[in-house]
């Protein structure tokens, strides 16, 4: 798998809202507030009001990541993100990351693929990029590296 | 990003053509072959929807399910996109199973190169690590 680095991401997060047990699975909203991402090609901010993460606690232990946001370049153009992702590791390691505390994102597997979709011709070539991301949980809000899949 | 084999698939499809959203065609699987060096087996069937974009590139919207040779069913979905223009084929599988022993593919994000052949598409599919 050749790759190449598309962008750093990070967001801040609001307090999540435990939707708790639904058919399949815990839901789990987390309103996304700001933040900002910077690449080779691109750079801006993460607009807040309809950015957010929806996550499904599975009883297999898995959780499944459903993230959109909206991102702003510094020259004005907007961009939709999505991605769908899975964040799972050993129940200690799990236990630690819902408490807030900073854990090494090495120990644990937080994936996810993202697909953007814009209108500006500067940036039209995200809408046909296929992309992997990894994840580092922190507790004022996730920050992900994602890579173009080449 | 790091990645390891997971598996080479092929599929064998039939087309129904345009569709009343005019963009949208439908290409059923009729059989296909999985392997790699921790599973094997056949394609049962599915499906791919495929939405041509006004700039010649094609999302593909893809389900089958998959039998392994001792007998443990996969559903398989993926999305992906195809440009002819560019030779950009890659795809982002997923997987479910109830079978113990695949439960690791349950736990999995995985990315595919697909390249086109006469009786249908052959993906390499890499696992995500």
């Amino acid at each position: 798998m050749n790759t190449r680095l598309l962008m750093t991401l990070r967001v801040t997060v609001a307090a999540p809202q435990n939707i708790a047990g639904v058919p399949h699975g815990t839901r789990r909203t987390v309103p996304i507030t700001g933040g900002d991402f910077d690449g080779p090609w691109l750079r801006g901010s993460v607009l807040p009001g309809g950015s957010g993460d929806w996550l499904l606690l599975r009883a297999d232990g898995v959780i499944e990541l459903d993230f959109r946001a909206t991102l702003r370049t510094d020259d004005g153009a907007l961009i939709s993100m999505r991605s769908f992702g899975l964040r799972h590791g050993p129940p200690e390691v799990m236990e630690a990351l819902a408490r807030g505390e900073a854990v090494d994102p090495a120990v644990y597997y937080f994936r996810t693929t993202p697909r953007f979709e814009t209108a500006h011709p500067a940036y039209v070539f995200l809408n046909h990029l296929i992309t992997v991301a990894s994840g580092d949980r922190r507790a004022e809000g996730p920050i992900y590296t994602i890579h173009e899949l080449l | 990003m790091n990645a390891r084999p997971l598996m080479r698939l092929r599929l064998t499809t039939d087309e129904i053509g345009p569709t009343p959203h005019g963009r949208l065609s439908i290409f059923p699987i009729t059989g296909g072959s999985f392997e790699g060096e921790r599973l094997r087996g056949i394609v049962l069937g599915g499906a791919d929807w495929v939405t041509a974009a006004a700039d010649r590139t094609f999302e593909l919207d893809l389900r089958l399910t998959l039998e392994t040779d001792d007998s443990a069913l996969i559903y398989m979905t993926f999305t992906g996109v195809r440009d002819d223009t560019n030779h950009y084929f890659r795809t982002l599988p997923r997987f479910e199973t109830a079978a113990p022993k695949y439960a690791f593919l349950n736990r999995l994000l995985a990315v595919g190169i697909g390249e086109a052949h006469r009786n249908g598409p052959v993906h390499t599919i890499e696992e995500i690590l």
